[in-house]
């Protein structure tokens, strides 16, 4: 799979590379940097928005994002954890997101949880305390409500987003190979005295 | 731009039928839809399988069902799931805030139903809870039917059955055949009937709850006589009540319903959709719409098809997307993907070619020759007419062991409509190197194998179909390396388990519509355990052959659809 697909080159020197394998750009947007947890092997992309920085009132340390291995945040998303009032006070709650999950270019997320294997699409908007379960695909542009469940395997578009079909069996194995790809694709591009004639 | 798999449907492995006739197309799936039986060695799809439920669960709350409560909650969630009537959104509890004494707000009962998408709220239909929690079961109470419809339901329920227990009995005395009486010979009917009158209609009390005596005496002297009064013998229905005594106002009604009907949104008529799932009598303004439990889903198992095997290929595990089982083509199949368009640039010689010409090379399947500039072109362009293309096929091994592929164009039946173009297969005999892990391949670069330089050169495949031979074989043997060093030549691209080969596609002059084509993949692999001789002969395939000694090696063969584009309409 992905035998021909191409190179994803960006400027060297416009990312900074971890040594766990995080690719961040140098032109995103973290905030309160020490709340949020990348897994390795990660994308953070141009203009993406991290709001690690609201985090739960009460003192000691706060896991605000956590985020799993071969993610992608694409450019200009915003990221930022759920809040409600509870028990009269307002509180932020952590956003987790486990491993392989593609979120597209221009999306808000407000969710609380994102399962394995997920790929949201560009311009989605996802309310607060949404919770994605494995293997899902949602479809660019799609609008998910405050709290809304999404089942493993299946795919979901529209506004306000429902359910359209549900995923092969093999969606595991697709999906994890095209996230290794595109982390293995996403490359500076070579600079130009060292380019092949 | 697509590469699609043929499913045999249970058939014995033949080539498809090619893709001018449309019927064909519902045999191809793409790859990762598709099973594999290794018991029959056989690919299946969707269609083919057996499909049993293995469990139910809510989309909303993910709770699991237990499969003896599905039928009593009607396949819907009985906790508090609910789906707004305008948008199908599940619903929220929310709490109703109050002042309480110090000023501070207090949230408690009655609790409501808001949709976080369109904000609609239960208030509107005056649906109010105590408790927070099994809001399907509070309703259940609210929401029975009036008295009045219960016992006219009822009252109708009790003259329609005697009428049927009644002719269902009557079949135990013959009578004469001089005595036509339907109802004597079609008690089989009045059976069905009795029981369609004990089935429960949603919103009215079950018929088992309300136990009635049976005015079984209705009717019974008459039974046994002769004439045509026993053509029908039931009574007349005397209607409780009256549409009459609902009055005119009811005609306002419709007028109101007729004025909005040129609204739309939360006053005119509900879409279809949201009516869809409601019961037949409903109205069809959206304001009368009532937020419906969410409907349940399932997990399943699928099985071989075939009679003889019914062996399990998903079964999935009821906590998570982990398969227990999981025999899907995607670890079995060669994965084949089309890509790297490149255009050959005509040079001279542009005059059409007389139909001889085409004929003989659609014989022959040979090179169009003397022209060598290509250029790279974007695959999702339209392909042009009259144009030659170079594409390359990229075959991806899933196997731990290397296979050798033969890639062949299956015979078009006699009376099949010419295709729009010619496919010419440079290497038709070709290796992929088995699967590893990512860094074992590293080791291989290094590694050279000048034998092996012989595979994918363009003498092959003017052997034909016979040249499976010896050198082949024996590269399959030292599968120590595959690479090709002479591969950039020749137009064979080996790296890890994926080997790309070249395919050219010459569009006819005149061309219209999509450039589609089957090509047959016949692959050899390593079998897992030495195959017996009586297991081999009762192999689909057949084809195991014992090679240096105790190596067994296997075929399969199998189809794919390839679609290279559309023809640009001139």
């Amino acid at each position: 799979m992905g035998a021909f697909d191409p190179l994803i080159t960006y400027e060297k020197g416009t990312y900074i590379e971890t040594d766990t394998g995080n690719k961040v750009s140098r032109r995103a947007v973290i905030a309160g940097a020490t709340n949020i947890i990348l897994g390795g092997k990660s994308i953070i992309q141009s203009g993406a928005i991290l709001r690690g920085d609201l985090r739960r009132a009460t003192a000691g340390q706060h896991v605000v994002i956590s985020m799993g291995r071969y993610c992608l945040i694409g450019e200009n998303a915003v990221l930022r954890p759920p809040g409600k009032i509870y028990k009269g006070v307002f509180t932020f709650y952590p956003v987790k997101i486990a491993d392989y999950v593609h979120i597209g270019p221009s999306c808000v997320i407000e969710a609380a949880q994102i399962g394995h294997g997920v790929e949201i699409g560009k311009g989605c908007i996802l309310g607060k305390f949404v919770i994605i379960k494995d293997l899902v695909v949602l479809l660019p542009d799609t609008v998910l409500p405050e709290g809304t469940v999404v089942p493993s395997l299946t795919v979901w578009g529209g506004n306000p987003g429902r359910c359209i079909e549900s995923l092969p069996e093999t969606y595991q194995e697709t999906v994890e190979a095209r996230c290794k790809g595109y982390y293995q694709r996403f490359r500076p591009s070579p600079s130009p005295s060292s380019v092949p004639a | 731009m697509s590469v699609l798999y043929n499913c045999p449907h249970l058939d014995q492995p033949h080539p498809p039928y090619p893709p001018s006739y449309p019927s064909s197309s519902s045999s191809f799936s793409p790859l990762s839809h598709l099973y594999f039986c290794e018991e029959c060695d056989a690919i299946r799809c969707d269609q083919c399988v057996a499909v049993e439920v293995a469990s139910y669960f809510c989309p909303n709350c993910l709770f699991d069902v237990p499969s003896a409560n599905v039928r009593a909650d009607r396949n819907k969630c009985a906790r508090s799931c609910f789906a707004c009537p305008l948008c199908k959104t599940s619903m929220a509890i929310q709490a109703t805030e109050t002042k309480s004494a110090e000023g501070s707000s207090v949230s408690g009962p009655p609790y409501l139903l808001v949709c976080p998408g369109c904000k609609w709220s239960s208030r509107e239909i005056g649906w109010e809870f105590s408790k927070p929690t099994g809001l399907a079961h509070q309703l259940q109470k609210i929401n029975t039917q009036q008295e009045l419809v219960q016992s006219e339901f009822d009252a109708l329920k009790d003259h329609l059955e005697s009428y049927v227990s009644l002719s269902s009995t009557a079949p135990t005395y013959k009578s004469s055949s001089a005595s036509r009486n339907p109802s004597r010979h079609i008690s089989q009917l009045t059976q069905m009937a009795a029981k369609a009158l004990h089935r429960d209609v949603p919103g009215m009390a079950a018929s088992s709850a309300r136990t009635r005596t049976r005015s079984l005496g209705f009717g019974v002297g008459k039974a046994g006589k002769e004439g045509p009064a026993e053509w029908d013998d039931l009574g007349e229905y005397k209607a409780k009540g009256s549409w009459k005594m609902i009055g005119l106002e009811n005609g306002m009604q419709d007028v109101e319903t007729m004025r909005e009907l040129q609204e739309t949104g939360g006053v005119g008529p509900a879409g279809l959709s949201s009516r869809w799932s409601n019961s037949w009598e409903a109205d069809k303004m959206s304001k009368s719409m009532h937020p419906q439990r969410i409907s349940l889903q399932t997990k399943s198992t699928k099985r071989c098809p075939d009679t003889g095997c019914r062996h399990l290929l998903i079964q999935p595990d009821a906590k998570g997307v982990r398969m227990k089982i999981k025999m899907v083509a995607l670890n079995y199949v060669p994965s084949i993907e089309l890509g790297r368009r490149k255009r050959r640039i005509q040079s001279g010689n542009l005059a059409q070619p007389t139909p001889e010409e085409l004929e003989r090379r659609r014989r022959d399947r040979r090179r169009v020759r003397g022209v060598v500039e290509e250029e790279d072109e974007d695959i999702r362009k339209r392909l042009q007419a009259g144009e030659v293309y170079n594409f390359q096929l990229a075959f991806t091994n899933p196997l731990y062991d290397p296979i050798q592929i033969r890639l062949t164009q299956p015979h078009q039946p006699k009376s099949a409509p010419t295709p729009n173009h010619l496919i010419f297969i440079p290497t038709q005999h070709f290796t992929v190197a088995a699967l590893k892990d990512a860094w074992a391949y590293d080791d291989d670069e290094e590694e050279d194998d000048p034998m092996l330089g012989l595979e994918g050169s363009e003498g092959a495949s003017e052997e034909g179909l016979g040249s499976v031979g010896k050198r082949s074989r024996l590269s399959a043997l030292g599968s120590g390396s595959l690479r090709d060093k002479r591969g950039r030549d020749s137009g064979v691209d080996k790296k890890a388990n994926t080997t790309k080969v070249g395919l050219e596609i010459e569009v006819l002059p005149g061309a219209t519509g999509p450039v589609e084509f089957d090509l047959e993949v016949r692959y050899k692999y390593r079998a897992d355990e030495p195959v017996h001789a009586e297991k081999e002969a009762s192999g689909k395939e057949g084809a195991s052959e014992s090679i240096a000694g105790k190596e067994e090696y296997k075929t399969f063969t199998f189809w794919i659809r390839i679609k290279a584009g559309d023809v640009a309409s001139a």
